[in-house]
């Protein structure tokens, strides 16, 4: 027996030894190109060499997850953005307000149909000395369009083809027939330098042209930032900052308790009143329960409407998030997003018209129904499903909560409306990262590929308004759009979320409704 | 058996024994990476549509049958290679790699923690049963073993880190950030240490050699010393080495997650929540071939002791 053992190892591993080279997997360039020295060599450090900032010449912040990279254009991942929206910057910049303002580029228009033009600020240098100008802005663009790249950002690339430079600060972006939407996009593109960003290694050692430069990163501790003397926005009051990776809310809480760090990001509602100085604003998170039009149960627009009318939103959150969100206008948007319509409001709680809607609608006794929640992606969705399962149930409507895994959820959920096998609710978040209705016209076109609805006068108006530049005239389009799915709901529209911070006593910050934490506009008083 | 071989012909054994267990914990975790759900989903933004998801599935290669994955991936293994990382870009070994110190530094010191703690007390209250400082002990051990671990080390941190300041909360910034997640690490498995050795060494006491030595005058601390210990120290060696395997297929990474501590416990935790398989394998397999060796390290010590065991 032993020998037998014996052999079968020996031959397992020498059959798997022999085997032809593995397929290519993707990667940026091959991981054994050393890293040119232009970009800052600190790179990945082992662990416990780095101290961590002083509160006293900078503050930190606690996040509960590791940014996978510091590539702003690779990758959606909010830990990444925390750092990395103070480290590079769009040519357009997002005010608190929601407005699309000038930042590296002064001015733009649209010139043509497919064209773009932004003037860019002249005496901008990049971290390492580069300069910026429109070279470095077609470098951007091409790099985070580019197939082999693969940027996970595929929302913020939509219609974009590629960018040319007029002179050396000039610049036009080029798009796929009309594409409203660029400016919006402007905000999030970052810039980065022609140098440094061709190397692979950029997102370990990012480089830009904001408030703050990277400096070091000790991978599953700490990423230290410093301020850019440089700044051409003028060098922002505090001198230094590192985002903390703290997993587990407990000890954030705790670290934030004993002045360990001065702000604690991702807050549970819980942990709200134990904090020194608690923060929260309206996000841009909107949770719904998408209903499927294509099901003989949701044919009629009159049983979406009852299915609304049915849930109380106001208990919801005052319980289950306590008071920490608040029910939506009936609409993906909040004030402040293009398209959002102001004449539209939430459905008020009221189960007997309810019920007088299901009556009209053929279904006095009810009916069954199937809602999907993934699990433990969305805060307090399992509570929420369960919520809602039973004020349906108490106007007739008996619903079956089906939990599964997050990828098999969507995986499931993905399947169009028109097939047997699609699902008749699913629970879900929306994050409207452009502040723009378009971004979601996935949800309300009857191609698009989260749509479970299909309305000739919807489409209509949205082909209407993704042709032309005038964001006045799309804002009206879009409101239309929004008027005509308060009469034919989508979804069951729930909640906005709000976004709940910890912070210092002596930290001062405005909160963004974006969820941008740019360290630049924060203070330390004392 | 064991005892027949000679010790290098002992260790190839083990280390052959070892290397199927790992191969088994290897197609274990494929499986079920298998079965579980997509990578690509967590990887692709939430609206994608099937054209996108199917095209990143054929760029990572998922769209091949299951065995056609797993010989590629074991090929690539026995080869060093154990993939990229799908969200960090670059080999799935190196954020391993760069935890293990961390792992290690934390897991050693803990059960040298655990060990010394359990060992000393436990031989004392072994034989000195019913005392004071027996019933304490005992107390305090079956305390530690039953609540949480995790608990214990947020209550650990309330303590001394914001009620006192006298330590940090976590991280692993200076040495002193080593001091409460090691502490609830010797606290947690020296429980467990203490109430095996005491028992052990109470078994000792009431074996005949020892009223033999009694009577012929010898003073019990020397007793003590030359024989029970000599008799008890391969159970407590055991019992060490087993309270690491333990230690380091749970508790070390729920204190790790606990204590932000920069190790392979919370590198793969994350990777499990990203789905970042490659990096999760390999942290799995990392981890197993430590354990392994720790294994086939504690059983060669017994071994050794069990030879100078053998009558003169």
């Amino acid at each position: 027996m032993r020998r037998t053992k014996t052999i079968l190892v020996v031959l397992t591993l020498v059959l798997a030894a022999c085997q032809s080279a593995p397929a290519p997997t993707t990667t940026v360039g091959s991981g054994s190109e050393a890293t040119t020295a232009t970009t800052a060599a600190a790179g990945a450090e082992t662990t416990a060499t780095a101290a961590p900032v002083a509160t006293g010449e900078g503050i930190i912040i606690a996040l509960a997850t590791e940014p996978s990279t510091l590539d702003a254009q690779l990758v959606n991942d909010r830990s990444s953005r925390v750092v990395t929206s103070n480290i590079v910057e769009g040519l357009l910049f997002r005010t608190p307000e929601g407005e699309v303002a000038p930042h590296l580029a002064e001015s733009f228009e649209a010139v043509a149909d497919d064209r773009w033009r932004f003037v860019l600020q002249q005496g901008v240098l990049f971290h390492n000395g580069e300069p910026f100008n429109a070279d470095a802005v077609v470098f951007s663009i091409n790099r985070i369009i580019a197939e082999d790249y693969e940027t996970q950002r595929t929302s913020y690339i939509e219609g974009l083809l590629g960018a040319e430079a007029i002179d050396e600060y000039t610049v036009e972006i080029i798009t796929d027939g009309i594409s409203p939407v660029v400016p919006s996009q402007m905000t999030s593109i970052p810039i980065v330098p022609p140098g440094a960003g061709a190397d692979p290694g950029y997102g370990d050692a990012p480089v830009g042209t904001g408030p703050y430069r990277f400096v070091s990163w000790d991978r599953g501790q700490q990423i230290n930032l410093e301020a850019n003397p440089e700044y051409w926005g003028g060098v922002p009051s505090i001198p230094a900052f590192s985002i903390r990776v703290i997993p587990d809310a407990q000890t954030a809480l705790a670290a934030l308790q004993a002045g360990e760090v001065d702000m604690v990001l991702d807050l549970l509602p819980e942990h709200a009143p134990l904090v020194p100085v608690f923060v929260s604003t309206p996000g841009p998170e909107f949770s719904y329960i998408q209903l499927n039009s294509y099901k003989d149960i949701f044919a009629d627009p009159r049983v979406r409407q009852a299915l609304n009318y049915a849930v109380d939103k106001e208990t919801l959150a005052a319980t289950i998030y306590e008071g920490h969100a608040q029910p939506n206008d009936a609409q993906h948007l909040t004030s402040g997003m293009l398209g959002y319509n102001p004449e539209v409001s939430a459905f008020p709680y009221d189960p007997e018209l309810a019920t007088q809607l299901l009556t009209e609608a053929g279904y006095p006794e009810g009916f069954t129904m199937e809602l999907h929640v993934p699990i433990g992606r969305f805060l307090k969705g399992n509570e929420t499903a369960e919520y809602v399962a039973a004020q349906l149930g108490e106007v007739g409507v008996i619903v079956e909560i089906v939990l599964t895994e997050f990828s098999v959820h969507r995986e499931v959920v993905r399947i169009p409306g028109p097939d047997p096998n699609s699902v008749d609710s699913r629970y879900g978040w929306n994050s409207n990262e452009w502040f723009d209705a378009a971004r979601y016209s996935g949800f309300f076109t009857c191609e698009g590929g989260s749509s479970k609805i299909c309305i000739q006068e919807i489409d209509d108006l949205h082909a209407q308004a993704s042709s032309t530049n005038d964001q006045e005239e799309r804002n009206q389009l879009y409101q239309q759009i929004w008027s005509l799915l308060h009469e034919n709901p989508i979804s069951i529209y729930l909640l906005q979320q709000n976004l709940l911070y910890g912070l210092s006593e002596d930290l001062q910050w405005e909160p963004r409704a974006d969820d941008e934490v740019l360290v630049s506009t924060m203070g330390l008083a004392g | 058996m064991n005892s027949t071989l000679s010790i290098p012909r002992f260790v190839l054994a083990r280390l052959r024994d070892g290397a199927v267990v790992l191969f088994l914990v290897v197609l274990t975790i494929f499986v079920l990476a298998f079965v579980v759900g997509n990578p690509v989903e967590y990887y692709a933004p939430p609206d994608a549509t099937q054209e996108e998801i199917d095209r990143l599935n054929r760029i990572l290669g998922f769209d091949r049958p299951f065995h056609v994955q797993f010989a590629d991936y074991f090929g690539g293994l026995v080869r060093g290679d154990f993939g990229d990382s799908l969200f960090q870009r670059r080999p799935a070994i190196h954020p391993i790699l760069e935890a293990l110190p961390a792992t290690i530094l934390l897991s050693l010191t803990g059960i040298a923690v655990a060990g010394l703690w359990g060992a000393v007390t436990g031989v004392i209250a072994g034989v000195r049963p019913g005392s004071i400082f027996d019933r304490v002990a005992n107390f305090l051990s079956v305390s530690m073993v039953s609540v949480p671990n995790f608990w214990l080390g947020l209550l650990l941190i309330v303590i001394f880190a914001v009620q006192l300041r006298a330590l940090p909360t976590s991280g692993f910034f200076d040495p002193k950030g080593l001091i409460l997640p090691t502490l609830t690490l010797g606290l947690v498995h020296g429980g467990r240490i203490f109430l095996i050795v005491r028992s052990v060494t109470f078994e000792e006491t009431t074996k005949p050699y020892v009223m033999v030595a009694e009577s012929k005058g010898l003073p019990f601390s020397y007793v003590v010393g030359r024989h029970i210990l000599r008799n008890a120290g391969v159970t407590i060696a055991t019992t060490v080495g087993w309270e690491y395997v333990r230690m380091m297929g749970g508790t070390a990474f729920a204190i790790e997650f606990v204590f932000a501590w920069p190790g392979v416990g919370n590198l793969m935790i994350d990777s499990a929540n990203r789905q970042d398989f490659p990096v999760l394998q390999a942290g799995v397999i990392l981890t197993g071939v430590f354990v392994i060796v720790a294994n086939i390290v504690v059983d060669l010590g017994s071994k050794v002791v069990d030879r100078r065991l053998q009558p003169a």
